[in-house]
């Protein structure tokens, strides 16, 4: 960081320049909204003048059912998204660098794909995928095995792994290329330092790449934290909007999303303030695993 | 390593990956194929009418002909908006990351965090005051109210932020003593970091694509819809569009990013790389 600790050049507001149109548009589309959304959860259902009703809402949600439903399969599916696609993502990346050099570009646009496609697209061609008994999934792996066809988006023991597989073909691909361009830019010179002192691969990986990795593997995890509590599109497209049988695949968004369509726009933003605790705390690891790292 | 002993790595390691390539490409590949095909041969079981009969373009034809959803209209929405947002931000987050990165002034740590913040609060969570404060602000059904409010990005401010960090600061002191305004530094070191700049609004072009819920509650208006949007009305089992259509259109939306990827993505590699070290 070689301009930190300069001395301001410019006049005092030239910083403030810069940050102008910035900060103008935070507030006019984040701050205002958000406060917008703390308002509306303090106030009755629907648009308009509505009495203000204080903490009615969210002490309605404490007792909500659903909303811990919801919470619950966010989180789960949010962890797991991030449990299996780093690893996976991490290993793809090692095998990138290992196969052939020329043919490293196109085969990491090909993994790359589904991340360039829009979500609603991926998860018709997901249906492909798990689409009764006659899709991929059962047709060449199922039921091969002689068990009968899983009904994955109408069985609720199936449904969260079928989001969660869905998310990990979606990004996988996206994250090699992130740890791949990591890997790329630690200098040789380590790997030949610690050729001198110690000898296995695996090794090397523990002690020189997984190290410098550090960046690159916590951007990959926060983003896809963020992604796994605002998935809106694929659940959607996949569950018509609804939370699956018996609520299996029902995610936060997607419950925010049902109470704003019948107009409980009070319990929708009482469910979204009520997350913001989480985000802060997902916030302040971040920036403290971030402190650790540099 | 000897020649023989990589070949046979990059083999090896080629065959681990194919698996994970076959279950990339297969999808896309069917959605492709699928496109030319009848209802009847698209609901078979997949090993057996995996390729179609026929090959018939009608598909196609019914659908850029806007038979079934204004297509032209739709796409070229999707273009603006998109385009639109990663201009505006590219433009805020450089002017903002060049900021954090080149100057110190009061409340720099805590503007920081709050762009940082930025990034875990997700938007789709405020979508409802977001929608009736668009709607006070009178962009309701208007491009506009899809495109301004995503300008704001947590990520690029962060991104840039580290990019203008790397920039030498003999070249800013050169054109300062040049005579140079502050704003023709900033200028004068933009070109420095073009790959950058680029590879930012590349990715922010794909999630701009990719955006679902702020424009289904914002646009109403058929032709002035979004991709994402006209591909949920076509996929809607009431709709009773052929599977072909969805394919192709579902097709044709993944080509402007897959392009745009495919053209650019090594610069965005090594630009990624050179930073990520630093």
């Amino acid at each position: 960081m070689p301009a930190a600790n300069q001395r301001t050049p410019g006049a005092r507001w030239t910083p403030f320049f810069f940050l102008l149109p910035f900060l103008f548009f935070l507030l006019l589309f984040w701050v205002i909204p958000l406060i917008g959304g703390v308002q509306m959860s303090l106030h009755a259902n629907g648009l308009g003048q509505v009495e203000y009703v204080g903490f009615a809402h969210y002490h309605a949600l404490a007792n909500d059912e659903r909303y811990f439903t919801a919470l619950r399969n966010s989180f789960v599916y949010t962890l797991a998204s991030v449990v299996v696609i780093v690893p996976l993502a991490l290993w793809l990346a090692h095998l990138l660098r290992a196969s052939f050099r020329r043919l490293r570009p196109v085969l990491t646009f090909a993994l790359l794909l589904p991340a360039l496609t829009p979500p609603s697209v991926l998860a018709v061609l997901f249906l492909m995928v798990f689409h009764g008994k006659n899709g991929l999934l059962n047709q060449l792996f199922v039921m091969p095995l002689g068990l009968g066809p899983v009904s994955w988006l109408k069985d609720p023991d199936f449904i969260l792994s079928g989001l969660v597989l869905q998310t990990v073909w979606r990004w996988t691909g996206f994250m090699t290329f992130f740890i791949l361009a990591g890997m790329e830019g630690i200098p040789r010179v380590y790997y030949e330092a610690a050729r001198l002192a110690t000898g296995s691969r695996w090794q090397h990986f523990w002690h020189v790449t997984l190290p410098q990795l550090r960046p690159v593997l916590l951007f990959v995890a926060v983003y896809l934290v963020v992604d796994g509590f605002s998935l809106f599109s694929g659940a959607f497209v996949l569950l018509g909007g609804s939370g699956g049988t018996a609520d299996a695949g029902l995610l936060t968004v997607t419950y925010v999303f049902q109470k704003t369509r019948f107009f409980e726009y009070g319990t929708a933003s009482a469910i979204s303030v009520s997350l913001l605790p989480l985000m802060t705390l997902a916030l302040w690891v971040a920036l403290f695993l971030r402190r650790r790292t540099a | 390593m000897s020649a023989q002993g990589k070949t046979a790595r990059g083999a090896l390691s080629l065959l681990l990956l194919g698996p994970f390539l076959m279950a990339v490409f297969v999808p896309f590949l069917w959605m492709v194929l699928g496109i030319f095909k009848t209802n009847a041969e698209f609901f078979q079981p997949l090993a057996k009418a995996f390729f179609p009969a026929h090959y018939d373009w009608q598909n196609v034809a019914d659908l850029l002909g806007g038979k079934w959803v204004p297509f032209w209209n739709v796409f070229g929405n999707s273009l603006i908006v998109s385009l639109g947002q990663a201009l505006g931000a590219v433009a805020l987050s450089a002017m903002a990351g060049y900021a954090f990165a080149r100057f110190s002034f009061r409340g720099k740590r805590l503007l920081f965090v709050l762009a940082v913040a930025l990034i875990l609060v997700p938007r789709q969570l405020f979508a409802v005051p977001l929608f009736s404060w668009v709607n006070a602000l009178g962009l309701s059904d208007s491009l506009l109210g899809v495109m301004l409010p995503g300008v704001v990005a947590g990520l690029g401010v962060i991104y840039f932020t580290q990019v203008f960090r790397q920039v030498p600061e003999e070249y800013l002191q050169a054109a300062r003593v040049c005579g140079a305004t502050e704003l023709q530094v900033f200028l004068t070191v933009l070109p420095l970091v073009w790959p950058a700049l680029l590879s930012y609004g590349m990715i922010h072009f794909i999630l701009a694509w990719h955006e679902h819920l702020i424009p289904m509650l914002v646009l109403t208006t058929e032709t002035k819809q979004t991709l994402p949007l006209a591909l949920a009305k076509l996929y809607d089992v009431s709709q009773r569009t052929p599977q072909g259509v969805q394919m192709a259109a579902s097709t044709f939306a993944v080509i402007p990013t897959a392009v745009l990827f495919a053209l650019f993505h090594r610069k965005f590699k090594s630009s990624l790389s050179e930073m990520l070290v630093h």
